[in-house]
């Protein structure tokens, strides 16, 4: 072998590998794109929005059990493996889902973890009736429509931000799902156009419907606990009876899911009739629990105001 | 004698530490003042509400009932005008938000219950209100529609905003509205972001220019939402 062979021969080598390092670089997937992006949630009104919003792009992931009670939730081993393996958490942040906060820290991932507020951009109200005149901020913004879009908004522009490949995708199915929301609220507006909503007044035992009764222009009278949460003593009982009989109250909010324990005294006392909503709490995790959950609440509070036209 | 017995019988015992007990004593205390000294100045801070400026109102405490429902129905009407101006170039018109079905716009019972608001859409530059979309009283003071759009038209020149301006709410103790919605090309304040407006008077007159210094000189305030992100800051206090 002559001394020009083994170079043509080594030259050859050369740019066979050169060729052969791009062909390589782009036959190696992407580090981001197909991979699908684990979005943890807290509360089962968040498993409706962010599954609507993602469809198939994004898996999702309910960091809790669905048949547990935000309300006094105690974390669980299972809750801190889902925590340890999600990219992203959508909480509601201002109330019910404390305890994410504990999982994600006992996970190790509380300095790692993006954390999306739903609520970050949605106007509060105070907790309606009583509260003895403090406004104390109402966290059920998810017991709504208005406030409901809002969120979906928050987290789709959030999501878009971590997972660019996909914004466009999640804005549409984000303006799809809204306008699916609008639709469920227009069919009882027009029925509640129908109505005197004037001299509708109501109390509520659980703190929850604020949000829902502002799109009305509806407006809670008294509410039975003294906070969220609490079993009110027997004086603030009695107080909040005077409150509903002053008030010509006729009906009473309860919570569907809860037990009716305050609620029976009350309608004992008063002669108000008891009607359940729902927290959007149910046993089942599913893409359209918020637009049935609220067609059912929708649908009742319509019943209960045309109770009281009669 | 007595005296001298009794003195022989007082045996000062000095400490074995050599007074270092006193000291200590007096270290101890310093170090305690300096660590409670310490926390109280670098403590995480519990903030209040954030204060609104005197042409500011807070939407929590400082709105009535249906300014309230108002302002947190263009919220997200808002966000969903700058996505479809994102995506089109062009705005939802109030004739496009009675099909979309959207608040506060759309006349539906919550419209009614809050006061059944005209609304009218000021397009930057086209000098053109959309106000001929029936978003007038069927008993109020007609303007014609030209003069309307003249005044507007001088008003807004070169201004970049669009606004929808709703006015003649007919609940008590209604506010008029303006949501501002920013160009980021255009180069004004708040760029590709909705502001929202209140003036006492519910049937204040378009304001004209909307720059933040005029609209506070006509008496118009800026409302500031009280929102999740400043409740969650509350709550958790923030690092000084």
């Amino acid at each position: 072998m002559t001394v020009s062979t083994k170079h043509r021969a080594l030259w050859r080598r050369c740019i066979a590998l050169l060729l052969l390092i791009p062909a390589i670089a782009l036959a190696s997937p992407a580090p981001s794109s197909g991979k699908k992006l684990k979005i943890g949630v807290t509360l089962h009104p968040y498993y409706s929005f962010v599954a609507n919003i993602v469809g198939d792009r994004a898996e999702v992931v309910a960091l809790i059990p669905a048949e547990a009670n935000p309300h006094n939730y105690q974390p669980q081993p299972d809750d801190i493996t889902r925590a340890m393996n999600i990219d992203v958490l959508v909480v509601n942040g201002i109330g019910h889902d404390e305890w994410a906060f504990q999982i994600i820290k006992a996970a190790g991932r509380g300095a790692t973890l993006p954390i999306i507020q739903a609520n970050a951009s949605v106007a509060l109200i105070p907790i309606g009736g009583g509260q003895d005149g403090v406004k104390v901020v109402n966290p059920h913004t998810f017991v709504s429509t208005t406030a409901a879009i809002q969120q979906v908004f928050e987290i789709t522009r959030r999501l878009g931000e971590l997972d660019p490949d996909n914004a466009a995708v999640y804005r549409q199915n984000a303006l799809a799902y809204a306008a699916r929301i609008r639709e469920l609220r227009a069919g009882f507006m027009t029925r509640f156009a129908a109505l005197d909503l004037s001299s509708f007044r109501c109390a509520t035992t659980h703190a929850g419907y604020d949000y829902m009764m502002q799109e009305f222009g509806l407006f809670v009278s008294a509410v039975i606990e003294p906070r969220h949460g609490v079993a009110p003593t027997a004086r603030q009982l009695a107080n909040t009876i005077d409150a509903i009989k002053k008030a010509n109250v006729r009906v009473l909010f309860a919570e569907k899911n809860f037990s009716l324990d305050l609620a029976k005294p009350i309608e004992a006392a008063t002669g108000v009739k008891v009607f359940a909503l729902s927290h959007i709490t149910g046993n089942t995790y599913s893409p359209d629990e918020f637009e049935v959950a609220m067609r059912e609440n929708l649908e009742t509070l319509a019943e209960a105001v045309e109770f009281t036209q009669r | 004698m007595p005296s001298d017995h009794a003195n022989s019988a007082i045996k000062v015992v000095r400490p074995v530490s050599g007074r270092w007990e006193s000291l200590a004593l007096l270290l101890a205390v310093l170090a305690v003042i300096a660590s409670v000294a310490g926390y109280i100045t670098l403590r995480p801070q519990k903030v209040g509400p954030p204060i609104t400026l005197s042409w500011q109102v807070r939407s929590f405490d400082g709105l009535g009932a249906v300014d309230q429902a108002i302002h947190s129905a263009l919220l997200p009407a808002g966000e969903e005008i700058i996505w479809f101006n994102n995506d089109t170039g062009g705005w939802i018109t109030l004739e496009r938000a009675q099909k979309i079905l959207l608040p506060p716009f759309y006349r539906d019972a919550f419209w009614k219950t809050n006061g059944e608001v005209q609304w009218q859409l000021i397009l930057p530059g086209t000098h053109q209100p959309h106000a001929a979309s029936g978003d007038v009283h069927a008993d109020a003071p007609v303007t014609p529609p030209d003069q309307t759009a003249n005044k507007v038209s001088q008003a807004t020149q070169g201004q970049g905003a669009t606004v929808y301006y709703g006015s003649g709410g007919r609940a008590p103790g209604q506010s008029a509205y303006l949501l501002v919605i920013g160009h980021a090309h255009a180069g004004v304040m708040w760029a590709n972001q909705a502001t929202i407006w209140v003036h006492r008077d519910p049937n204040a007159p378009y304001p004209g220019i909307v720059k933040p210094e005029s609209l506070v000189g006509d008496g118009w305030r800026q409302v500031i939402p009280y929102n999740g992100a400043s409740e969650v800051e509350r709550v958790k206090g923030t690092q000084p």
